[in-house]
């Protein structure tokens, strides 16, 4: 038995290694290194002083990419959720052979194994004024001259965003619906439930759990985000994280460490509420 | 009104699939455009139309002298994500074997593992950079870089095992026990057949997660850029075909470890199932 | 009530047929069940019985042919305007909802005032006596009281049919005989008709008014309980449902409403015709109820004796009020005696022992099918 126990812990100790090393002390030494004193050409100094978080909160600009990183949050979240929660819908219930099924379910996921920046890339020639859509619009006789708004703008960020980030709405709603035992959904119609009824009374209900858990990836993944709004807006947009990416140009550590401890702790407020509201841990756990 | 899954195809489902295709054309449409461009000819530029078919770009991209350090940078990217694949398995297939018993910390451990799923890149990013600066070493790609990308992998890899562990009865185990096999006879013998397609998922994974990773490799794979880094730093610099180019090789390597994983995951199931 | 059909449950099926990609769960099938009745469709897993069931409860549409319940032609009808309820094999309870909310589901989808709903889903909690488990959820529960929910759940939509898809497999030997008592006597007390799947006999024999046998998406034989098992139409329904030694043989002779058969491995049998005679020389098979054989110890039966054969014990089982006397035969398949605890304690047999069956003529009863003698019949017991 002792033996066995040992064991255990031979086996995870890799993985503790890893997590304390890479996770567990970083985490930490940013927010250590939040209190820390930056002076130009020494640069970090330790101290004890909140003037990072003081500068950080007095300045309107940091309300401002705030706002604007929760406005594009808002956006993709309501967009992925709808799209991710329709698309895994027609998979489970709808396509009726299981390898077709799954064949459809990898098609939707083997973008998350390709580059995101150059998926991101590949937008470039769709949206730009000399784009594929554009020069159909021009074309066609649709618009007199070239949308200009189609890339380096908000909405070639959100288009980007919803591009990069879906299946990490459909795979976890997928999961959860793949479970929904079918007979439910016949007892629902047997009382009554009409084709909307069964969705919204039963399917949704059951997949909370998923999307949920879609969405603490979809908003950690467009708060933390700093490369998309940078490349997509054309500079255009900021977001919380350019603060951050400024500080580090200058070699403002402890700054960009404070800015990074708001970001996080706002992070985790999001993703514990959402956590709140719907029991996620028994699906992590199983 | 039948259910969705009897009977005639109810409207949704044309509905829904229109929907879906749809979809499917936003997440591969812009690729594959790009990926045609890439064979511009000599004097096109980074939109249509296509000024003849060429591999200019593709030569271009390895002639340094206008696009950087692309050799370079392959040449870091493709071993790192060869070893963080090699870690990840051997790393979250043990772990997730110890997570079947109940130790003490496993709820930290745990815990910590979702919450490098979920801490941005960016701010784990800075983390380790200034841990590397109080231990007086500096970022190194095979180092720092290496330890980023596996708290990107490890939380997957975990989650991965435990859906595939979850499955696996103990039963086997004790048949085996009962039959006279040792412990490691039982891991070689049974366990590790079992899960064995599991594992290769955990390795895709971790090779193309690695790969591909960029927020948490910014500051922590030190001067020598791996490949995500040096197509960032394209985007502003290069005004060329050659990053559409860059973009259909890299992808191109993603591909085939994709279809090597789903390809061997696919025959064995087959295999199996020709077999009972 | 709630203008939903009420009436009529009699259901009958015409001509019905349902194939699934390029197999035919069910083969034109013709069906009446009357109103107020129990009725069980039995057979082996595959054999198409419930998928009768779902198309009667409107979860399948019949390929061709036409269902109807009462007046009502069902076919393209939703399941709720059928009148019909279904008892979902895995109960298929709502997890997310409490037991109560469960129950009121149906009134919630017809929009009924939450007091009210509320109200009226206790009620019918408190008929199954589980109003004290109203608020709790149905992953708390235990088997025996799931199903009592999934009941009230669907008695709460006031059926003129109740579907039972196999109700009782998922509870414990204990549980599923007194559950048992409890549906036979609920659909007395409602008087509504009930289909009831299942693939065990007993369950079948104990609850219905009216057996369904089936086979590969065919009716074998629809009947009474009691003729099913002792007037069996077919050498499969009477392996089936058990209790019964089928022979087969040609017939020889017919003189006098008795039919002479012989075994083409020796014994001859004599028959009591119902019906038409059949010719001399056509095959015919019967069945012997196991419990009307009589058995003497020694190989006795002579040549040309009628109705007894010699065999050899290979098995002896205990049952409790009988034991059941397996003997080898020269038939293809193994022969049962089930001889009265008392009859054979006073004087045992051993495996080995060489035997005489003997029976009378009027437990023979001639099947309207002979058998085919093509594969073996998976129910026959192997001679070992």
């Amino acid at each position: 038995m002792k033996s066995n126990r040992l064991l255990t812990y031979l086996q995870v100790t890799p993985l503790f290694l890893v997590l304390l090393l890479f996770v567990i002390v970083p985490l930490a030494l940013v927010l250590i290194v939040s209190f820390f004193r930056y002076q130009m050409l020494v640069g970090l100094v330790p101290d004890f002083t909140f003037k990072n978080y003081i500068d950080l909160l007095s300045n309107p600009t940091s309300y401002k990419l705030y706002f604007s990183t929760i406005k594009f949050t808002l956006i993709v979240l309501a967009i992925t959720g709808v799209l991710g929660f329709w698309v895994a819908y027609f998979l489970v219930f709808h396509v009726r052979n299981l390898l077709v099924a799954i064949g459809l379910f990898l098609v939707c996921t083997v973008p998350f194994w390709t580059s995101n920046i150059i998926r991101m890339i590949s937008w470039r020639p769709v949206l730009g004024t000399e784009g594929l859509i554009n020069t159909a619009l021009l074309e066609s006789g649709l618009v007199g001259e070239p949308i200009s708004w189609l890339l380096f703008s908000d909405f070639a960020v959100i288009v980007a965003y919803v591009h990069l980030f879906t299946l990490f709405m459909i795979v976890p709603i997928f999961n959860a619906m793949a479970r929904i035992d079918k007979a439910l959904l016949e007892a629902a119609v047997d009382a009554g439930a009409t084709r909307w009824g069964v969705v919204w009374n039963v399917v949704l209900p059951l997949s909370k759990t998923g999307i949920a858990l879609g969405a603490v990836f979809v908003v950690t993944l467009v708060m933390g985000d700093f490369f998309v709004v940078a490349v997509m807006s054309g500079g255009l947009s900021g977001s919380a994280t350019s603060g951050i990416f400024n500080d580090l140009q200058f070699l403002n550590y402890p700054r960009a460490a404070a800015n990074a401890v708001v970001l996080l702790i706002i992070v985790l407020l999001i993703a514990t509420a959402i956590f709140r509201l719907v029991d996620v841990r028994k699906e992590l756990v199983r | 009104m039948s259910l969705p899954s009897q009977g005639r195809r109810p409207w949704t489902f044309y509905v829904l699939s229109v929907m879906f295709t749809l979809f499917v054309l936003f997440l591969y449409g812009p690729m594959f455009i790009m990926f045609i461009l890439s064979f511009q000819g000599p004097t096109g530029g980074l939109v249509f139309p296509m000024r003849g078919f060429s591999f200019t770009w593709f030569e271009a991209l390895f002639g340094q002298a206008r696009t950087g350090d692309v050799g370079g940078a392959f040449s870091r990217s493709l071993p790192l994500a060869l070893i963080v694949m090699v870690l990840t398995v051997l790393i979250s297939v043990t772990a997730g074997f110890a997570f079947r018993r109940r130790f003490v910390g496993s709820g930290f451990l745990f815990y910590t593992a979702v919450a490098s799923l979920i801490v941005p890149g960016l701010v784990l990013s800075i983390g380790i950079l200034v841990t590397a600066r109080f231990l007086g070493i500096p970022a190194r790609w095979w180092f720092t870089g290496l330890g980023a990308h596996l708290s990107w992998t490890l939380p997957f890899g975990l989650l991965i095992m435990f859906a595939i562990l979850g499955r696996l009865s103990p039963s086997y185990e004790e048949a085996a026990y009962d039959m006279g096999a040792t412990r490691w006879q039982t891991v070689r013998h049974v366990v590790i057949p079992i899960v064995f397609p599991g594992m290769i998922a955990v390795a895709l994974f971790g090779f193309t997660l690695s790969y591909d990773e960029f927020p948490r490799s910014w500051l922590t794979v030190g001067s020598l850029n791996t490949l995500p880094i040096e197509i960032w730093t394209m985007t502003t610099n290069v005004t060329s075909p050659a990053l559409y180019a860059l973009g259909t090789v890299t992808s191109a390597i993603s591909f085939v470890a994709i279809g090597l994983a789903i390809g061997s995951i696919a025959y064995i199931q087959h295999r199996r199932s020709k077999r009972t | 009530m709630d203008g939903q059909p009420s009436g009529s449950g009699e259901i009958r099926l015409v001509n019905v047929t349902k194939t699934f990609g390029d197999m035919d769960a069910v083969k034109s099938i013709d069906l009446v069940i009357p109103h107020g009745s129990y009725c069980c469709l039995v057979g082996p897993s595959g054999c198409g019985k419930t998928t009768i069931l779902r198309m009667i409860a409107g979860h399948e549409t019949p390929t061709s042919g036409e269902i109807h319940i009462g007046e009502q032609m069902v076919v393209g009808l939703k399941p709720v305007q059928r009148g019909t309820a279904m008892m979902f094999q895995s109960y298929a309870l709502f997890p997310h909802l409490s037991v109560l909310d469960n129950v009121a589901f149906y009134l919630k989808m017809r929009d009924v005032a939450k007091a009210e709903r509320r109200q009226r889903a206790r009620e019918m909690l408190e008929r199954v006596q589980l109003d004290h488990l109203a608020e709790r959820m149905p992953a708390m529960l235990s088997g025996g009281q799931q199903q009592r929910v999934a009941l009230a759940r669907a008695l709460i939509t006031n059926p003129r049919v109740l579907l039972l898809d196999e109700p009782l497999s998922a509870l414990d030997e204990f549980l599923r005989l007194r559950m048992r008592g409890e549906l036979k006597s609920l659909q007395n007390e409602l008087g509504i008709t009930f289909v009831h799947v299942t693939h065990t006999q007993p369950e079948a024999i104990a609850l219905a008014d009216m057996v369904v046998v089936m086979d590969h998406g065919r009716i074998d034989q629809a009947d009474t309980a009691r003729h099913i098992f002792s007037r069996p139409a077919t050498p499969y329904v009477a392996r089936f449902m058990g209790g019964q030694n089928v022979l087969s043989g040609i017939v020889t002779e017919t003189s006098g409403g008795v039919l002479a058969i012989a075994d083409a491995s020796g014994p001859t049998y004599a028959a009591s015709a119902s019906g038409t005679m059949p010719a001399v020389g056509t095959p015919m098979s019967f069945v012997v109820r196991r419990d009307r054989i009589a058995l003497t110890k020694g190989a006795s039966a002579a040549a040309g004796e009628v109705n007894a054969v010699n065999g050899r014990v290979i098995a002896t089982e205990y049952q409790g009020t009988y034991v059941k006397v397996t003997l080898d035969v020269a038939s293809r398949e193994a022969f049962v005696a089930n001889i009265g605890d008392d009859t054979y304690f006073a004087d045992p047999l051993r495996v080995g022992d060489e035997v005489t069956a003997r029976w009378a003529t009027a437990d023979v009863h001639v099947l309207e099918r002979a058998d085919t003698g093509a594969a073996i019949d998976p129910y026959a017991e192997d001679a070992a």
